[in-house]
């Protein structure tokens, strides 16, 4: 994912150009293959037993290597080289940079330890942007530590990131009492908690979210549309819940709910999450034990 | 093959069911928008198997086969869950419920699961 924010970055401060970042990104895409396809290239694992853990991981909100190791396919020593091999991707994003000649390795340096400024970032939370550590990212862009926004978030990133698309990125969450959004679709959570999460934008930006969910092609979005991304809040909530059932924790889930036509939504400091998408922003929402309203 | 009805509040997720199950030679006899409207066409329609999703305003899936036992205590019926709603999958359970399918879908899974009902 850093590839993806520190790149957007680099563009928005005038360093490199918005099609260098493609051109950058299009090469990227060809050099990083995913963990399942090196493991079945390497023979470690059938394509029947990657296939099964690629579903699985929809449903687990789980790594691959964790679940391979799980069913036994792979041993925590295959995982581990396997992960060389793939490499991280912020490191291949420099490299190719540098192979088409758009930076030198000391601009780059230069870059990061301005956007590490610009951020406020220590030297580990760098490191673990580096790393490519998908929670501790989600942590470090959230405003605040609660356990359960934490928890949630990740969850919600992860699922997006695997099932919706793998160059999704997110930028700083912030709390507000107020949001005006033109379309949202949200489900409730009752029981131990009372959350409510969804995702909002404007325009047809949701359809990003829509048409990958579904595997359809609305033009706009409508209810249909609303459906498909109530379906896909659904499944991350219940990641989220089966996730909570192993702390004891029981939470029940309502009907999503769609608003086609623009709403306010009022509320307690609840936490907006921008996701970055085909050049789209989605909003992530989400009220933990707090009032919320929608009008 | 089976003449299967979907009870599901969700559009997309009726429509991915009756697509995988349609291309694999099952008959879709209807679809119900919640558990309320699934009853009554399960009543009219009498199934080979209804999948039945938990989570629907009106009267919901635990509720419905609840129902739909007392209807016919022989009917085949397959609950649509997320993930998460174990609570709910024990009262399902308890109900009588003959199988489970887990969103987001698994085309394998449906079909092994519809198999076993037939």
């Amino acid at each position: 994912m850093f590839d993806q924010i520190f790149g957007n970055y680099l563009v928005a401060s005038g360093t490199i150009t918005k099609e260098q970042f493609m051109d950058v990104l299009e090469s990227e895409g060809k050099i990083r293959v995913k963990l399942g396809l090196i493991a079945v290239a390497e023979k470690l694992m059938t394509e029947e037993q990657a296939d099964e853990v690629n579903k699985l991981q929809s449903i687990m909100d789980r790594r691959f290597g964790d679940i391979a190791v799980e069913k036994g396919y792979l041993s925590d020593d295959q995982v581990t080289q396997l992960l060389k091999k793939q490499g991280n991707i912020y490191m291949v994003f420099v490299q190719t940079l540098i192979d088409k000649g758009y930076m030198t390795l000391e601009e780059i340096d230069a870059a990061l330890n301005k956007y590490q400024e610009d951020q406020g970032f220590t030297h580990s939370d760098m490191d673990a942007l580096v790393s490519g550590d998908v929670d501790r990212t989600v942590q470090l862009f959230l405003p605040a530590n609660t356990q359960l926004c934490d928890k949630h978030c990740g969850i919600a990133i992860r699922t997006f990131i695997r099932i919706i698309d793998s160059s999704a990125y997110v930028s700083k969450a912030y709390l507000v009492d107020e949001l005006k959004v033109e379309k949202f679709a949200m489900q409730e959570l009752q029981g131990d908690h009372k959350i409510l999460s969804g995702f909002a934008a404007d325009g047809n930006d949701l359809l990003e979210l829509a048409n990958k969910f579904a595997g359809e092609e609305f033009e706009t979005v409508d209810l249909d549309a609303l459906d498909a991304v109530g379906e896909f809040t659904n499944c991350i909530n219940g990641l989220f819940a089966s996730e909570m059932s192993g702390e004891n924790v029981d939470l029940d889930m309502l009907p999503p709910v769609f608003y086609e036509n623009p709403v306010s939504i009022t509320g307690n400091q609840f936490c907006v999450f921008p996701i970055h998408v085909g050049g789209k922003e989605i909003k992530f929402i989400l009220s933990i034990d707090a009032d919320i309203d929608v009008k | 093959m089976a003449k299967i009805l979907i009870v599901d509040d969700s559009r997309t997720s009726r429509k991915m069911l009756r697509s995988i199950l349609e291309s694999n030679g099952h008959e879709i006899l209807d679809e119900a928008v919640n558990g309320q409207d699934g009853v009554q066409k399960f009543q009219a329609l009498r199934p080979d198997v209804i999948t039945l999703d938990i989570t629907m305003p009106i009267v919901d899936g635990v509720e419905a086969l609840k129902m739909i036992k007392a209807l016919d205590g022989d009917a085949k019926v397959v609950m649509v869950t997320a993930a998460g709603q174990k609570n709910k999958m024990i009262d399902c359970i308890k109900a009588g419920a003959n199988e489970f399918l887990t969103k987001p879908f698994d085309q394998q899974e449906i079909l092994d699961v519809i198999a076993k009902m037939v």
